[in-house]
């Protein structure tokens, strides 16, 4: 029986921005419908980890594949199945939520009719229709994981979601990761914050960006 | 490659460059002498004409100069190899010179003659031009810290810049020619007498070569960059500055 | 989804944050009146001169307003890094590049209607002779403005480039749009639009040029 391509594979991925060494050679091999949990400090390289795979930047030594596309070669359709809710919510200040939303779904040829679920789903639809310049960050986190969901991507990618948000918002956050788990996504989730990422299947920390040599655990052997 | 090869290497190449600015002296020289004391005065213009000698190669070299970064832009964007970015930034630094040389002279060589230091000359304001995006150029490579950006930015702005260039020419001309300003143009309609016509094209060529050297010059500095970039890279990421160099196709310190 | 409607798509977004955000009627119009109305200072009163000079000013302030038009396009992208939202999604590049050239020329030529008859009214210029002309040349100017500047507006992602190096790169490449809109503008209201056209097809030619360079190399800057 085939075997899909595992959801990522990355072989002395470096990234280097100027002299800083933001990822140092990770090697990292995500199979597909995990939920990997990274845990690290601000600057452990989570963020160039996560955008690397989400091909928003390119490594500059190093190899790797996602979804069994190279890196470099298939960015365009990597990012079809990728999506990465990161440090930015990539909203357009002066529309609103819905208006948002829409455009995303144009630009990815999406129908619109999950929308208004979508809202509901994310505690939204109340403020939907007011622009964004006047959202608190918890909202806007809210609209970023509505995103998410319209589009539940092969692999789902998740940079710090948690900062800055109330509990309730969290909440949101990790309702779509449940989501994802359920219809069988693979989501990469890196986060600081040690009251989260329970719903994690495995687990890896950085440090000075490197990923630091793992123990397998059970689920993987 | 051995350690032999490598030094071999390094040896001819400083050989090269050092042969090569002995030539540039030489032809230099050459040019000087034809142009200040061979070649006859001018029957109008008398010894202010001279100028010609090293305002038209300087010119000359300022759009080849272009033409140089226009094409190693491409040849980046394309092979996306540090060599192409690092020669299209060469020759834009030795470049800019030029153009900046150039236009100095042509006001200078225009003041007696003309009686203003500047008409608006459609050459010469074209020269002005392309001296003002030579600076956008340089000033864009300045923007991005990473060498990738860099190379990247600075060779659309290459690109574009150099394909204006012939349509802002055109303009200028038209623009110009409307106007009945000063008929004498610097040139002069008469034929070039020999003496003066070997002058200039000695002239042509020792600038020619002194561009070539301060290219080679301004690429070893280069290479040294990047090697510098590489070392200083070396022990945060655990490789060895020549494999960084030679692993993600010279491309060094960004993606 | 075709090239066409991607760059729809694109442009109606832009243009639906320029017409929220008010930036072209709030700012750059009154940015364009008060410069011509100072130039009007610094040169008049008197009526010959500013007859003469009248077409010059009036590029000049379509160009500085172009730049300020499309630093702002720009700035709606870099605010919470829209534009990796563009890059990472299937999109052509060529139709970012379009889209926000069209809706910023959009913007532009509504800025336009209002100035130029703003202008003839202050400097005594006569648009009725040769109307079409006129609209020609501020049709045909203001969409090479759109490709200068649609272009080199991705730089405005670094704040440096947004302060000096946008402006520096835009101005000696739009020279040619410069020369060509002041001469056949001076024309047109000269009564002479007919003599305008080698001027109209320099503009068109600068106008190829820049929309197929764009489309080729937009990708390039937009990429990491």
């Amino acid at each position: 029986m085939p075997v899909a391509a595992p959801a990522v594979v990355l072989s002395g991925v470096t990234r280097v921005f100027g002299v800083i060494p933001a990822l140092v050679r990770a090697d990292l091999r995500v199979e597909r419908g995990d939920t990997l949990l990274i845990r690290g400090a601000n600057g452990a390289g989570k963020s160039t980890l996560l955008r690397i795979i989400a091909t928003a930047i390119s490594p500059t030594y190093g190899s790797g594949t996602v979804l069994g596309m190279d890196l470099v070669a298939r960015r365009e359709e990597i990012r079809r199945r990728t999506e990465l809710l990161g440090h930015r919510t990539r909203l357009y200040e002066d529309l609103s939520a819905r208006e948002n939303l829409r455009f995303t779904c144009s630009l990815y040829g999406l129908e619109t009719r999950t929308l208004e679920d979508v809202l509901e789903r994310v505690g939204l639809t109340e403020v939907a229709g007011e622009r964004v310049r006047g959202y608190s960050q918890g909202m806007r986190q809210r609209v970023a994981v509505a995103r998410a969901l319209i589009r539940m991507p092969a692999l789902l990618l998740l940079d710090e979601p948690y900062s800055g948000l109330d509990t309730e918002a969290k909440e949101v956050v990790d309702r779509a990761v449940l989501d994802a788990q359920r219809a069988g996504r693979t989501v990469i989730l890196a986060t600081h914050d040690l009251t989260r990422g329970g719903m994690a299947t495995r687990t890896i920390f950085m440090d000075g960006g490197r990923i630091l040599p793992q123990l397998p655990t059970p689920s993987q052997t | 490659m051995g350690s032999a090869e490598r030094m071999m290497g390094k040896l001819t190449a400083r050989r090269g460059e050092r042969v090569l600015g002995w030539l540039t002296l030489a032809a230099l020289a050459t040019s000087a002498v034809m142009s200040l004391v061979i070649a006859p005065p001018d029957a109008e213009q008398r010894n202010a004409q001279r100028l010609m000698y090293i305002h038209v190669p300087s010119a000359w070299l300022a759009y080849l100069a272009f033409a140089v970064v226009f094409l190693s832009s491409i040849g980046y964007l394309r092979t996306k190899r540090t060599r192409w970015d690092r020669l299209a930034a060469a020759s834009a630094e030795v470049g800019v010179l030029f153009t900046a040389l150039a236009i100095a002279l042509g006001s200078i060589w225009g003041k007696p003659i003309w009686g203003t230091w500047w008409t608006w000359d459609p050459r010469l304001t074209t020269t002005a031009i392309l001296l003002l995006i030579y600076v956008g150029y340089l000033a864009v490579r300045k923007l991005p810290d990473s060498p990738a950006r860099r190379a990247r930015w600075s060779a659309v702005v290459g690109i574009v810049g150099f394909l204006d260039v012939p349509i802002v020419h055109l303009s200028v001309t038209w623009w110009r020619s409307l106007h009945q300003g000063p008929t004498v143009r610097l040139l002069g309609e008469s034929t070039i007498a020999p003496a003066m016509l070997a002058a200039l094209l000695v002239g042509v060529g020792a600038f020619t070569l002194l561009y070539l050297y301060l290219v080679t010059l301004r690429l070893r500095v280069g290479r040294l960059e990047d090697r510098v970039l590489a070392e200083a890279l070396s022990p945060r990421v655990g490789q060895s500055p020549e494999s960084l160099l030679a692993e993600a196709g010279e491309v060094v310190g960004g993606g | 989804m075709s090239l066409l409607r991607q760059t729809a798509l694109i442009a109606a977004k832009d243009l639906r944050v320029e017409v929220r955000g008010r930036y072209a009627l709030g700012a750059v119009l009154p940015f364009a009146g008060t410069l011509l109305i100072a130039f009007g200072l610094s040169l008049g009163p008197g009526r010959t001169l500013l007859q003469e000079t009248a077409p010059g000013l009036l590029w000049l302030a379509v160009l500085f307003a172009s730049v300020l038009s499309f630093r702002q396009a720009y700035q709606s992208e870099s605010e919470d890094g829209a534009i990796e939202g563009l890059l990472l999604a299937p999109v052509d590049r060529a139709a970012i590049f379009f889209g926000k050239a069209i809706a910023v020329v959009a913007a532009l030529l509504v800025m336009e209607v209002v100035v130029v008859p703003m202008v003839a009214g202050l400097f005594g210029l006569s648009l009725g002779r040769e109307p079409l002309t006129l609209a020609a040349t501020f049709v045909l100017g203001t969409i090479g403005l759109g490709a200068v500047g649609s272009l080199f507006g991705v730089l405005t992602e670094s704040p440096r480039a947004r302060e000096a190096v946008f402006p520096l790169l835009v101005l000696p490449l739009a020279t040619p749009v410069l020369v060509a809109g002041v001469k056949a503008t001076s024309l047109a209201v000269g009564g002479r639009g007919g003599e305008a056209g080698s001027w109209l097809g320099l503009l068109v030619a600068f106008d190829l040029v820049f929309m197929a360079a764009g489309t080729l190399v937009f990708g390039f800057l937009l990429e990491d």
